[in-house]
């Protein structure tokens, strides 16, 4: 998810609330196909198809006449949280659902007096996967090129020939089905899925994004790590503190550095 | 009347016929509650309330052009405040006092904390790091609030008592009318300040501003101090009104309704917030009533997100704004004409 | 014959300011027409009204039969104008390489022919073919903009202000680089050094206030001093 807010965070310069609600939305949708098909994979490839839609659909209508505004994005964005979230409540009602993981991975490996889950493995190998595709796309592909130069000048990007808005589109349409996926795979981690998730992990996101620095894929992945040990670590010692933890790291990293750690300083 | 009318518009400095209709609205408004019944009262003692969290939100986002996400903890902060204080020592008119004092020096302290890290960046990043860290900050308050069970209910909410004048709606009514008009003199002379004049240069371009020598950080301080309070002041009589403090108004919702007040209204007019609180309320209360047409009516959020979106996109002036522009466009017709 | 690009009586607005009020010129196959006028005349927006960058109000811009005016930048470029802006456009975040591999629309094999002439013309640009261009000095940056105006199969090359901002030395440089394919094709060129542009121009024009004012052979303006100092600034040229 946090991938997904980067990349249209660093590379479009457009902030995104609605990620939080694309996460929920994926959750309750691959919940829905799951429950209708009774195939994970299904289930994950609807949330992405939902998240793409949901993106277009976004970019188009109300991301598109704001582009370089920053403060009608932040509320526009908002305006779409607030009505997406509570579709949510509406179709699928306000209590949490429970989601169980698919039984092929539901399983627990023991390695001695370390317990393992199999969907924690899992999960740790689909964000490597889609951390090395994004990279390969970003880096080695035509079309990472145009999103590359894109940053810098939408308008130069013109000048060579090339139709960005397609790009733009496509970029945010991308960010949104990954948010959408971690949505999907998130559920059965937590085991149900309710409509109150998504702004947390918003923050989690943002957090992640803003620690690692916009538009930096290595920054993000830097990020979620450091906060994936803080709150391992305050939990451990200290749990009522957790959520606190992370808020007050980003606080700090933020005034000390308002780019980011590894920010590339987008130029706008 | 017509000397009173000299009077208004002489402290006011506005121009005659404004006078005029602001003294009839004054009459209407002292009218209002002698011939209409509670749940009106009541809505616009609400709206009267909320126009002040609303109005505080203009100092901001209208006259400096600060996004604070977090705005939302003064205003439920000083709520929760007078509740704790009226549960715990009694409902008494020196414990309000008491209250008031502990919010407003409260509120000052966080804003000025909050704002110590979220004006540090300039720019682009700046403008998402500020927005993020208020965030965070109304993320930090609602949190604590919602740990703290032994003085808030947690999220079930807290009732208290409250001292025995403002029981009676008919007069509450009255005190929020005073309190709305006493509060918008306030943020109006503020506004028109030297300070409220470099807030609005540093809204316009802050780089500008700098250059001028005016050390914007500062400003930007006193902004949200000011902000900060006023909307606490409101959250303090919004206590009195409603006699119940739940978690929800520390939510980013609840920041986003005061952000909603002044958009729908009219940034950077104050006035906006008004109109925009009476627009917003009054159409949250007669929606409400259509929900037994449909369900979907019921789903107030939904046409709370639809608004914003649509303002934002097509009505970026608001009320306000799009009166103005009506207004010049009839001008210039009947010039021509 | 017929022009290859004609402007008609351009109109053009940036916010509220009315910059271009009547641009009107017009291209010859094969002729390197040089735009000259003082600071803030229009030339900049004049070219960029030809791409669609700051899109014309009103008027006409035709290229070779073909209506520009309205089209998105894209479609504008991609019927055959390769355009060098003043801060040159390079991207930081690729390599040479990929920055002229970013302006190839068709990679097919005369593309790459073409983009290795070209390369020949720059050899400075092959030493550091693949290295990110934000390592480039100012003149390399000037010369990989010019070469990527000529990767595609370009009917015209709009130039803006090459000398800008370079050591004379570098402006000899970049001058030869003008020279040597000016008679391969058709070019505008917006120049304030006066000596670049006499030297690379057939014929001029200038603008002065958004209007397209005087127009003639480069020989004319060059011979008639008192023409220099009423619309150029040029004091004992």
């Amino acid at each position: 998810m946090a991938a997904g807010l980067s990349i249209i965070l660093g590379l479009l310069g457009v902030v995104n609330f609605t990620h939080g609600t694309l996460f929920i939305w994926g959750g309750y949708v691959s919940i829905w196909v799951f429950g209708l098909s009774g195939n994970f994979f299904i289930a994950l490839l609807a949330a992405i198809a939902a998240g793409i839609l949901m993106g277009l659909i976004f970019e188009r209508l109300f991301v598109r006449p704001v582009y370089g505004n920053v403060t009608a994005q932040i509320l526009i964005t908002l305006g779409l949280m607030t009505i997406f979230t509570d579709m949510v409540r509406l179709l699928w009602g306000p209590n949490p659902i429970p989601a169980n993981r698919p039984d092929f991975i539901d399983g627990t490996w023991i390695w001695g007096s370390v317990i393992i889950s199999q969907y924690r493995i899992f999960l740790i190998v689909i964000g490597v996967l889609v951390a090395i595709g994004i990279n390969f796309l970003i880096n080695r592909t035509r079309v990472g090129m145009i999103m590359r130069a894109g940053t810098q000048s939408p308008d130069m990007v013109q000048a060579m020939g090339i139709n960005i808005k397609v790009y733009f589109s496509g970029v945010f349409a991308g960010g949104a089905a990954l948010a959408a996926l971690g949505g999907a795979l998130y559920v059965p981690l937590v085991g149900s899925v309710w409509s109150g998730m998504g702004i947390n992990n918003q923050i989690l996101a943002f957090i992640v994004v803003i620690l690692g620095g916009m538009g930096s894929f290595y920054g993000s992945a830097v990020g979620s790590i450091i906060i994936g040990l803080t709150v391992a670590m305050v939990s451990w010692f200290y749990p009522p503190l957790t959520v606190y933890s992370t808020v007050i790291l980003l606080i700090l990293v933020l005034s000390l550095k308002p780019e980011g750690l590894f920010g590339t300083a987008v130029r706008r | 009347m017509a000397a009173l009318t000299n009077i208004i518009s002489k402290n006011l400095t506005v121009k005659p016929v404004q006078a005029l209709l602001l003294f009839l609205l004054l009459v209407i408004l002292l009218i209002i509650p002698m011939i209409s019944g509670m749940t009106t009262i009541t809505l616009f003692s609400r709206i009267f309330i909320l126009a002040i969290f609303g109005m505080s939100y203009d100092i901001l986002r209208g006259f400096t052009g600060i996004i604070n996400l977090g705005h939302a903890l003064f205003f439920g902060g000083a709520t929760y405040i007078a509740g704790i204080l009226f549960n715990r020592v009694g409902p008494t008119l020196d414990v309000l006092l008491l209250a008031i004092i502990t919010a407003f020096v409260l509120s000052a302290i966080i804003a000025y904390i909050m704002g110590q890290f979220a004006f540090r960046g300039t720019g682009f990043s700046g403008v998402i790091a500020c927005a993020m860290i208020t965030l965070a900050f109304g993320e930090i308050v609602r949190h604590t609030a919602e740990t703290l069970r032994d003085y808030t209910q947690g999220a079930d909410g807290l009732t208290f008592r409250i001292p025995e004048m403002f029981q009676d709606r008919f007069m509450m009514y009255y005190y929020a009318l005073i309190f709305l008009i006493v509060m918008t003199i306030v943020l109006r002379q503020f506004v028109r300040s030297p300070t409220g004049r470099v807030l609005q240069a540093i809204r316009d371009n802050e780089q500008r501003a700098r250059f001028l020598g005016y050390d914007t950080k500062k400003y930007k301080l006193i902004a949200l101090v000011v902000a900060g309070m006023a909307s606490a002041s409101a959250g303090i009589m919004f206590a009195l009104l409603t006699r119940f403090a739940n978690t929800e108004l520390l939510t980013v919702q609840s920041t986003l309704n005061a952000l909603l007040y002044t958009i729908v209204g009219g940034t950077g007019t104050l006035y906006g917030a008004i109109i925009g609180t009476g627009f917003v309320q009054i159409a949250q209360n007669s929606l409400l009533e259509l929900r037994g047409i449909h369900e979907i009516f019921s789903r107030w959020l939904i046409f709370f997100g639809a608004i914003y979106v649509l303002v934002v996109l097509y009505m970026p002036k608001g009320i306000i704004g799009a009166f103005y522009q009506l207004h010049a466009s009839w001008q210039k017709r009947k010039k021509h004409g | 014959m017929k022009p290859l690009l004609e402007l008609k009586n351009i109109s053009t607005f940036i916010g509220p300011f009315h910059i271009l009020q009547g641009v009107s010129l017009e291209v010859y196959p094969g002729e390197a027409v040089v735009i000259l006028g003082r600071n803030g005349a229009g030339k900049t927006t004049t070219l960029r009204s030809i791409v669609g960058l700051q899109p014309a109000a009103s008027g006409q811009i035709t290229l070779d039969g073909v209506n520009l005016l309205g089209l998105p930048p894209y479609q504008a470029v991609r019927t055959g104008i390769g355009y060098v802006p003043e801060d040159y456009g390079i991207f930081d975040f690729l390599s040479v390489e990929e920055n002229l591999l970013i302006a190839m629309w068709i990679e097919d094999k005369d593309t790459l022919a073409r983009r290795d002439s070209v390369l020949d013309l720059f050899p400075a640009l092959k030493d550091s073919y693949k290295r990110p261009a934000s390592t480039l000095s100012g003149g390399q940056r000037q010369m990989l903009s010019i070469a990527r105006a000529l990767v595609n199969e370009n009917k015209i090359i709009l130039i803006d202000e090459p000398s800008k901002g370079l050591a004379p030395i570098i402006v000899e440089k970049v001058r030869d680089a003008l020279l040597k394919f000016k008679n391969k094709s058709t070019i505008i060129l917006v120049e304030q050094n006066f000596d670049m542009a006499c030297s690379v121009g057939d014929r001029f024009y200038i603008i002065n206030e958004g209007r397209t004012e005087l127009n003639g052979p480069i020989q004319e303006l060059y011979d008639d001093q008192e023409l220099q100092r009423k619309y150029l600034g040029v004091v004992n040229a």
